[in-house]
């Protein structure tokens, strides 16, 4: 059966877009890549059809909805996949797309509003049974309102900005008499920031690990969950290892945590791929934070658990065709961790590190056991317009230790010369006990200190 | 109009190509031989549905050549930086340098334009001093250039306010079309 598309245009760049052709080939659909004139020759889009959105700014490029839709529509593609970051989440695009007769491959403009909005989508996943951070019921009235809802839900607290991201129009308060000072500076940074000064507040949950639920879901009412992942080793919000299933997580809590993932999505209309983030707080609940209405950088840990490809079941999905695989088909085994190759350099602050790849030997992919995911290639310039990334690998073995001493071995095998990458610092969480002991939090990186 | 969009003007050994500056569709362009220059109309690019004009930006000059190959069609879809068309500055007997053309568009003060077109001489013949140089006064009545035209010289003679010469635009023995700027003034 086909997936129900000839023509696929591909608006993003590197790894995701890459990522993206591989399924299309497989299918049998041709991929068409929008590019900015920066990536008009680069390693991914060699001997494919492409069209040049613009210079390498990616506001005048992959930034721009109108040239990305145009592109689209002249290139004659029925679908289009934004990828990750980019223009993934963005609702006036998807609603661009709609209306030019390009099929946008992620969830209803409904859905991806709702989910863009945070105290609207907080309210909607409380309804569906999800826990979620104590905190206002929606939008902060005033000073006195914040000092009331913080007397209820106890000190820590953190205010944040209704249309905030980024960190941005975010304080927090640790006791009553910073609240009121905490309150009108999220206030007016958010206005000064988002043009929106409207902030709520939540309980501060300072030991918290970051787990999420990867979803999918059918024009039908059918979801399924392909179980867990745990994002806790982070740098600034960024994530850096990912792993399934998520350690210290009780079954219970899980268990009621994916059923009530599973009913929000269908209350919302979900359709497509989506991951839902929440807090693990230490007295072992999972509080639901966001949700991201698109493929997740890190959804490789969950194909290789469950043998899926999440690209593929987005397309079908998009085309309107039912779920193929039921939650009984979908069998989880083993463990499976991911880390991310960045050019940029651990031991200087993470520093980029743009340059040219005089040598990129990658391990060998090992079928059930190493993936390599990537877009590069030996002599590829790292241009200085995007992010960092160079590619994924990805371990699975039987059991947590048996998954990061394969991906220790791939690692270390590993040679990249002529820009700094991050291969070290892994080398050094994956072999550090208190990660292999679970001793850690979203706070700092075990195993390494730069 | 707000919505006009540039071409791109890229020039390579003196051949300036124009280029579209996004992904549209291309309509209505000029046909091979026109000429063209900063702000002459390129035709439309259609962007979702709306035909945003389409002009030469500055610097363009020349008379259209090359434009892309095959079957004239309506609309034909263009992506950033995709050739349009190769402006030849020689391609018309009469037409300026490249030079010439974007110093025409740029220029700011007032200028003094030859009546009638033909191949241009600086001075009476190759052996004298030519007739004005950056800093001479013009009064009125002084002739400026040669202008051959089939085979017959024909003297110009400045009937201007008195001006200062800046700089005589067009190089000795280029053609001219009538319009062009002869002599930049002050």
């Amino acid at each position: 059966m086909t997936v129900g598309f000839h023509r696929v245009f591909v608006a993003n760049r590197g790894e995701v877009a890459a990522r993206i052709a591989r399924t299309c080939d497989r299918l049998g659909v041709t991929p068409v890549f929008g590019v900015s004139e920066a990536d008009a020759s680069a390693p991914w889009v060699q001997g494919r059809e492409v069209v040049r959105l613009g210079p390498a700014r990616a506001a005048q490029s992959y930034l721009d909805l109108e040239r990305v839709v145009q592109a689209a529509v002249q290139a004659r593609c029925s679908a289009l996949h934004p990828g990750w970051g980019f223009l993934a989440e963005n609702v006036r695009f998807a609603a661009l797309c709609e209306q030019h007769g390009v099929t946008f491959v992620g969830p209803p403009v409904s859905a991806m509003q709702l989910m863009g909005k945070k105290t609207p989508a907080k309210r909607a996943m409380g309804l569906a049974g999800l826990s979620l951070i104590p905190g206002s019921d929606g939008i902060l009235a005033d000073a006195d309102d914040a000092e009331r809802v913080a007397r209820e839900v106890g000190y820590p607290v953190l205010l944040k900005a209704e249309s905030g991201g980024g960190g941005r129009g975010m304080r927090i308060a640790r006791s009553e008499s910073e609240i009121r000072a905490a309150f009108e500076d999220a206030s007016a940074e958010a206005l000064a920031c988002f043009a929106d000064d409207r902030v709520y507040l939540e309980k501060l949950i300072e030991k918290g690990r970051h787990v999420e639920v990867q979803l999918l879901a059918d024009r039908y009412g059918n979801v399924v969950h392909l179980g867990e992942r745990d994002c806790s080793v982070q740098r600034n919000h960024q994530k850096l290892i990912e792993e399934s299933p998520a350690p210290g997580l009780s079954p219970d809590e899980l268990a009621r945590t994916l059923a009530a993932a599973v009913r929000a999505c269908q209350q919302i209309g979900y359709v497509g791929a989506g991951t839902m983030e929440f807090l693990l707080d230490e007295g072992g609940t999972l509080r639901f934070m966001e949700m991201n209405t698109r493929l997740q950088v890190e959804h490789c840990v969950s194909e290789a658990r469950s043998g899926l490809d999440l690209v593929e079941l987005q397309l079908q999905a998009a085309a309107g065709q039912p779920l193929r695989v039921t939650q009984d088909d979908v069998r989880l085994d083993g463990h499976a961790i991911e880390c991310r190759i960045n050019a940029e350099d651990p031991e200087q602050g993470w520093k980029p590190s743009p340059g040219v790849l005089t040598r990129f030997d990658l391990p060998a992919q090992v079928p059930g056991a190493v993936r390599v995911d990537t877009h590069v290639e030996a002599g590829y310039e790292v241009p200085p317009f995007y992010d960092s990334l160079l590619c994924k690998v990805i371990a699975k073995g039987p059991d947590r230790d048996a998954a990061c001493d394969t991906l220790i071995d791939a690692l270390s095998r590993m040679k990249v010369e002529g820009v700094a990458t991050t291969i070290p610092m892994h080398l050094a969480i994956l072999a550090d006990a208190d990660f292999r002991a679970h001793r850690y939090d979203t706070r700092a990186i075990p195993g390494w200190e730069a | 109009m707000s919505d006009a969009l540039e071409a791109l003007l890229v020039v390579v050994d003196g051949r300036a190509t124009l280029a579209a500056p996004r992904p549209g569709l291309w309509r209505d362009g000029p046909p091979e031989g026109a000429l063209v220059r900063a702000g002459t109309s390129l035709g439309a690019l259609e962007v979702l549905g709306r035909q945003l004009p389409l002009v030469a930006p500055r610097g363009a000059f020349g008379v259209v050549t090359e434009l892309p190959d095959g079957r004239h069609f309506a609309r034909r879809p263009v992506d950033f930086g995709a050739r349009l068309m190769v402006l030849d500055p020689e391609g018309i007997a009469g037409a300026a340098t490249l030079e010439a053309g974007a110093a025409d568009a740029d220029a700011s003060g007032p200028v003094f334009r030859t009546p009638l077109g033909g191949r241009f001489y600086a001075r009476p013949s190759p052996d004298d001093p030519v007739f004005v140089k950056p800093g001479d006064t013009l009064k009125g009545g002084e002739t400026v250039a040669l202008i051959e035209v089939m085979k017959t010289f024909n003297r110009v003679r400045y009937d201007g306010e008195p001006a200062t010469v800046v700089r005589v635009v067009p190089a000795d023995g280029v053609d001219l079309v009538a319009g062009d700027v002869l002599l930049a003034l002050e």
